[in-house]
């Protein structure tokens, strides 16, 4: 091809490069970018390649580059000439043939379609594919890309990187041709400037300004130079921009040498992007052959070299100081400014350097001008910016959002909230240079001003979302680690600041950090963050001190409990299973004994660890089933039901007596001191029984005539018999613990007397107060609320159900209240606001209940209810509700949609939540926090006021039952601690010996589940419902562990 | 070309300062003290230590005294007690960075590092030591390079290259194992470039670079001689 000295000629490369872009026959682009490759896109290429040749049939195959839906890779698009492009997303090679095959009949592969593109603003053209195909989703109506403005990312998986003609077919090298024939720089100069661009690196300067120092500085040689060493984890939108559209870059950088006077360019680029650097190598040399390179750029006289050079990846190479040392051949160490490299830049002369993405911004405002880019964007951060959505994200991949759009958006609108449904926690923007924003704060506009506010930065634009399996304590230790190992060593505080600061980090995650440490942490930071040489240092204690700022609670969890919630910090975790365990049982211990036959051993590491072990086998929502390791090969262990099966097989049992008599004899020798505990639930029980245990003589008082609390009176009998929990209590009034009945704290009991007559006061009531949604109708004879519902049906007492019942609410208390309805012979309907993934309520429950006959209506919330004339429910109105906004639970809002359906009933069970009745805490000195509920130290569970500790659902506000029972422990170690001024917690517990050491070959079978009474036999009566495993099923079961708590293995 | 003259304020007090020249030599021009380490009058700066940051009004940071030019109508404030708090945090660093055993050392009374701390009041650390392994090079016949006491100020660097013109010594690795080496690596005693002129052993501040048969507390280093030589220098160039 000669050389482009006229327009004519330009026109020409034009045409040439339209008839490939849009040719007259079926076009197939593959996806070709490294993330398009690493998804397998090159096997795709060769399976077209073979099967065209092959059958010779007239298809024109291509390759483009990445279209930024990285999730959905690999990317393939095809045309049918004069229709939309269609984009087809994870394409495998075998798709090869039958979407040539559809192709040749002219039709679409549907069941791989992603979105189609009818029209494309490549800014410096338009490209009209055509109109057709009503039933496939514009590009625009997908979620991810709703709200992109692409205009860095212009030509980014649509044209063929390799190929400069198709470059100049959709507008490229216009804007320098343009630049080249105005022959008024400075013009260029003035519009850069009113378009406020700023550099796309991080740090925000104005591009237009900088331009002007290197323009007005007097040498005989400048330099400009293109910062690719893109080093940020997590960050990949220059690798990206440069393999999908490399000649953008070359166009805004010799715009930059005829602006600045500059006839040298350099980029810049890490060498570990291999494909960047090899298409960057060929654009340059097509380029060159072009005309648009070198002497005489097209025909215009004006002279500009581009050269690449690649730098060995250290991160420091990124500051411009020490990029132009690594340049210069001389370590890549930064130095002071001034001088700025304007005036002393590489070899001495003056240099401009500039961001990737800088560069690719040149092209559409020197062709569209300012006014049209600062359309786009907020007022002082115009334009936009291309950011790199990674982590823990449904939908990842390179987005390009116009500035000053809020963080959610990027989250839940197109990253579509997490990724396996879980709960997200922060997002870290920009890096180890960055910090992280915590959930709560993602109203925040993403531009440089509103990051920086939040001690973060906005960096290359590196996006990493995180939800609550990160622990922030070891993200902050990661990027620690990261510019630790990165600095340079030039000044003190980044060499050994940073160092010292990792060195505090590794001893938080290693549960060896102290309260001290984080003031510590926090100067040494303040001190790294002021004092240090370059951006690196300045920098690197962001996500630090963000992470202390806005997670401090996580830091204090990892140094006062030693306990890490995310369960990541391996040393504070003996397995997944006991971390997630709220009472921290050592599950995989009593599974391995039971496996090795030792039954009553097995029972008592279980009930060391928890003294309901029964009911909690029972009603317990086993969070460690969501950890297990195991499950990554088949299912997780059912832990619940293998502990269920040990502790029945004791405590109802004949070796009841036996057992009871050998936990009494581990009681340590009286104290002498008296504690009184209000609150006979699972709370108050498991203070008592470890209260005992530790030598104190204990006194439980309740309101209720029995113990056992929301356990006797909340849970259903066919869910938790009575005499099994009989059992549980009688074990622990074995242990010399005091029970009495019918007194109400603040009424029966005054605090006054309490204080007098005990050495500490422990109150752990329940949730006994139902929460009452302001309905219209609530009123009415037949409207019951859950707990007095439930409490009543225990009590044997009378209930009047109608024959239809509706139940509001989704959590157990509903799916109990559905349950018990259903055995009154009642039809019974749930009606809940969200999805079923977002219910509260226990999964087998619920799946129980609809085997039962009950029926769900999901999002539905009620509306009103009806009465008749008599004053009794006839009807209640539902609303039909869709999904809205994430709320701080990760779950969707329901929003009402104002479809209102009536549904006939005779009564109306809300299941809406509860909460305590704290009347008697009013002037005890007692303080409240909002919400209603006693304030506490996190750790020792006191209260305001001396002498008094709170634990459970009176400081939680309704949770579960395991949850109130880890209160119950953690008060007990508290309040021994605090009574007898001395560690005394670690003498209940008895080391055992047992196997260490993982399966050889665990239990290659599935998950057993429990069995259970049929639906039809369990609806008419009281009989308790799930019946457990057989023993072979629980032995089976405990040999599915995988041991994750052995951590050293000796290799025989 | 005569240099304008220009005048700053350092702590309040109005100085006259040459255009061109750092705020350290302005601020040592007017006998005012600010606490140095890496510098070394008449070698180039480079801003390692970072004890000699000050403040200066308008600039939210803090800057360096020793690579930040003057300007006509600055005002600098050498001592705050923010100012005091980062200077002894890097005395701190510095001495739990690498084996600074004063009792033991060549340099014991005539170190630059000991009486730094000394000044700043740094009576104790609030981190843990380090305790790196680090070797000591013996192989010169006459010096002895010892990593334990190297704070990096790479003063012996800039001597060897400036003054000397050898450039033996330079800097190997990053972050926390950086490290001075000679030549491309080679033991001191083996490296070719290496004149044996002693100019790095008198620019060292601590006993890091010392002269063989010197017992403890017997090296006293005359950096004095450097700067003599480098202003002389200075005046024929």
């Amino acid at each position: 091809m000669p050389r482009i000295e006229d327009i004519g000629a330009f026109n020409n490369v034009r045409e040439l490069g339209l008839a490939k872009l849009v040719p007259s026959v079926p076009r197939i682009a593959i996806g070709m970018g490294t993330c398009g490759r690493g998804n397998g896109a090159e096997g795709i290429y060769h399976a077209f390649a073979e099967m065209i040749e092959r059958s010779g049939v007239d298809v024109y195959l291509t390759s483009v580059g990445c279209f930024g839906a990285c999730h959905q890779e690999p990317l393939v698009n095809v045309r049918v000439p004069g229709n939309p492009l269609v984009m087809l997303r994870q394409v495998q090679a075998n798709d090869a043939g039958r979407i040539l095959h559809d192709l040749q009949a002219g039709n679409i592969t549907h069941d791989l379609v992603y979105c189609k593109i009818e029209d494309w603003d490549h800014i410096t053209t338009n490209i009209r594919y055509g109109h057709a195909y009503p039933e496939i989703p514009a590009w625009s109506d997908i979620p991810f890309f709703k709200g992109q403005r692409k205009i860095v990312l212009r030509n980014c998986g649509l044209i063929n990187p390799d190929d400069i003609e198709e470059y100049i077919a959709v507008g490229g090298y216009q804007a320098l041709y343009k630049a080249l024939i105005d022959g008024r720089p400075e013009g260029i100069l003035e519009q850069l400037k009113a378009s406020k661009l700023r550099g796309r690196g991080g740090a925000g300067y104005l591009t237009g300004n900088k331009w002007e120092f290197l323009s007005k500085a007097k040498s005989d040689q400048k330099y400009i130079i293109c910062n690719a060493d893109e080093g940020d984890p997590g960050a990949y939108m220059n690798r990206n921009e440069i393999e999908s559209d490399p000649h953008s870059l070359i166009e805004g950088m010799i715009i930059g040498g005829y602006v600045m006077g500059a006839t040298e360019g350099i980029i810049y680029v890490r060498a570990e992007y291999p494909l960047a650097v090899h298409r960057l190598n060929r654009a340059i040399a097509q380029a060159r052959e072009y005309g648009i390179l070198g002497e005489n750029i097209l025909g215009r006289g004006f002279k500009f070299n581009l050269q690449l050079v690649e730098g060995a990846g250290a991160f420091v190479c990124g500051e411009e100081t020490a990029l132009i040392a690594s340049l210069e051949g001389q370590a890549g160490r930064p130095r002071p400014r001034p001088p700025f490299p304007a005036q002393h830049g590489l070899w001495g002369k003056p240099s401009n350097i500039n961001n990737v993405e800088t560069w690719y911004n040149v092209a559409p405002i020197v062709l569209k001008g300012p006014a049209w880019f600062t359309e786009t964007g907020s007022a002082k951060s115009s334009g936009t910016k291309v950011f790199s959505l990674v982590g823990k994200v449904r939908n990842t991949g390179l987005v390009e959002m116009p500035l000053g759009t809020p963080l959610k958006t990027f989250i839940y609108d197109i990253g579509e909230g997490g990724a396996v449904g879980r709960a997200i926690k922060s997002v870290q923007t920009g890096g180890p240079s960055g910090g992280c924003i915590p959930q709560e704060m993602f109203d925040t506009a993403v531009d440089y001003e509103s990051l920086a506010q939040l001690g973060s930065i906005m960096g290359s634009g590196g996006m990493v979302v995180m939800d609550e399996d990160n622990c922030m304590v070891d993200v902050a230790r990661y990027f620690i680690e990261f510019t630790n190992s990165e600095s340079c060593g030039k000044c003190v505080p980044c060499r050994v600041g940073l160092n010292k600061s990792l060195r505090i980090l590794n001893r938080i995650t290693t549960g060896a950090g102290t309260t001290r440490h984080l003031d510590i942490l926090d100067e040494l930071s303040r001190y790294v963050r002021d004092c240090s040489l370059c951006g690196l240092g300045q920098t690197a204690p962001n996500p630090v001190l963000t992470m202390v700022r806005h997670f401090r609670q996580e830091f204090e969890d990892h140094i006062v409990s030693r306990r890490c919630q995310a369960g990541v910090c391996a040393e504070l975790a003996l397995s997944p299973c006991e971390n997630s365990c709220p009472l921290h049982m050592n599950i995989p211990r009593f599974l391995q004994l039971y496996k090795e036959n030792r039954l009553e051993e097995a029972f008592e590491s279980i009930i060391m660890d928890n003294p309901l072990p029964c009911s909690t086998g029972r009603v317990c929502q086993h969070p460690c089933d969501k950890r297990c390791r195991r499950q990554t090969m088949d299912d997780s262990v059912n832990m619940r039901e293998v502990h269920r099966y040990i502790a029945d097989n004791i405590l109802l049992s004949d070796k009841f007596e036996p057992m009871a008599e050998r936990i009494a004899g581990r009681k340590l020798e009286p104290t002498g001191r008296k504690i009184a505990i209000v609150g006979a639930g699972p709370t108050g029980l498991t203070a008592a029984f470890y209260l005992a245990l530790l030598g104190h003589d204990v006194t439980v008082y309740d309101h209720m005539p029995e113990a056992g609390g929301m356990l006797r009176f909340a849970l259903p009998e066919y869910r938790l018999p009575k005499a099994v929990l009989r059992r549980e209590i009688e074990l622990i009034e074995h242990l010399g613990v005091k029970f009495v009945f019918n007194s109400r704290i603040g009424f029966d009991l005054p605090l006054n007397e309490l204080d007098d007559r005990f050495d500490s006061v422990f109150i752990a009531i329940g949730t006994w107060k139902e929460s009452w949604v302001y309905l219209p109708g609530t009123e009415l004879k037949g409207v019951y609320p859950a707990l007095p519902f439930l409490e009543q049906v225990s009590k044997k007492a009378p209930v009047q159900l109608g024959r239809r019942v509706a139940v509001i609410g989704g959590g157990n208390a509903a799916i109990d209240s559905a349950r018990t309805a259903l055995r009154a012979g009642s039809e019974v309907t749930v009606v809940y606001r969200r999805e079923r993934k977002d219910m509260p309520a226990i999964e087998e429950e619920t799946a129980s209940a609809e085997e039962e006959g009950a029926k769900i209506m999901f999002l539905a919330a009620p509306h009103r209810i009806i009465g008749d004339a008599k004053g009794n429910v006839r009807a209640i109105e539902i609303e039909k509700t869709k999904l809205g906004e994430y709320d701080s639970s990760g779950r969707r809002k329901p929003v009402p949609t104002g479809e209102i359906l009536r549904f006939e009933c005779d009564s109306v069970i809300l299941a809406v939540g509860e909460t305590v009745d704290l009347d008697f805490a009013k002037a005890s000195g007692l303080q409240i926090r909002d919400g209603g509920r006693i304030e506490v130290n996190r750790f020792s569970l006191e209260t305001s006021r001396p002498k008094f500790f709170a634990g459970g659902d009176v400081v939680t506000g309704a949770s579960n039952v395991s949850n109130a029972m880890a209160y119950g422990k953690q008060a007990a170690r508290a309040i021994d601690e605090q009574l007898m001024d001395a560690k005394r917690w670690d003498n209940l517990f008895r080391t055992v010996e047992y196997e260490q050491r993982p399966p050889d070959c665990p239990s290659d079978s599935r998950r057993h589940k429990p069995h259970e009474l049929s639906a039809q036999s369990r609806v008419g009566s009281e009989e308790e419902v799930v019946l457990g495993l057989t023993p072979e099923e629980a032995l089976d079961e405990a040999c599915r562990c995988l041991r994750c708590d052995v951590k050293v293995v000796s290799v025989r | 070309m005569a240099k304008k003259t220009i005048s700053i304020r350092i702590d309040g007090e109005l100085v006259n300062a040459v255009e061109g020249q750092s705020i350290l030599e302005a601020a040592r021009a007017s006998n005012k003290t600010i606490p140095t380490l890496c510098f070394l009058e008449g070698l180039s700066s480079v801003g390692a230590c970072r004890l000699c940051m000050v403040e200066v009004s308008g600039v939210d940071r803090m800057l360096p005294a020793c690579t930040t030019p003057v300007q006509d109508g600055m005002s600098v404030t050498t001592t705050s007690p923010k100012l005091a708090r980062y200077r002894r945090i890097t005395i701190e660093l510095l001495l739990v960075e690498r084996n600074h055993v004063c009792a033991v050392c060549v340099s014991n009374g005539h170190c630059e590092l000991q009486s730094m701390a000394t000044s700043l009041g740094v009576t104790n650390v609030r981190f843990a030591y380090n305790y790196p392994k680090l070797p000591v090079d013996l192989s010169h016949p006459r010096f002895v390079l010892d990593h334990n006491r190297c704070i990096l100020c790479t003063r012996c660097v800039r001597v060897c290259a400036e003054l000397e013109g050898a450039h033996v010594w330079d800097l190997t690795n990053r972050g926390i194992h950086a490290r001075i080496i000679s030549d491309l690596n080679q033991k001191w005693g083996e490296a070719k470039s290496c004149t044996n002129c002693g100019k790095c052993v008198q620019a060292c501040p601590t006993g890091a670079l010392a002269e063989k048969g010197k017992a403890i507390e017997e090296m006293v280093k005359s950096t004095e001689n450097i700067s003599t030589i480098m202003r002389r220098r200075g005046v024929e160039a």
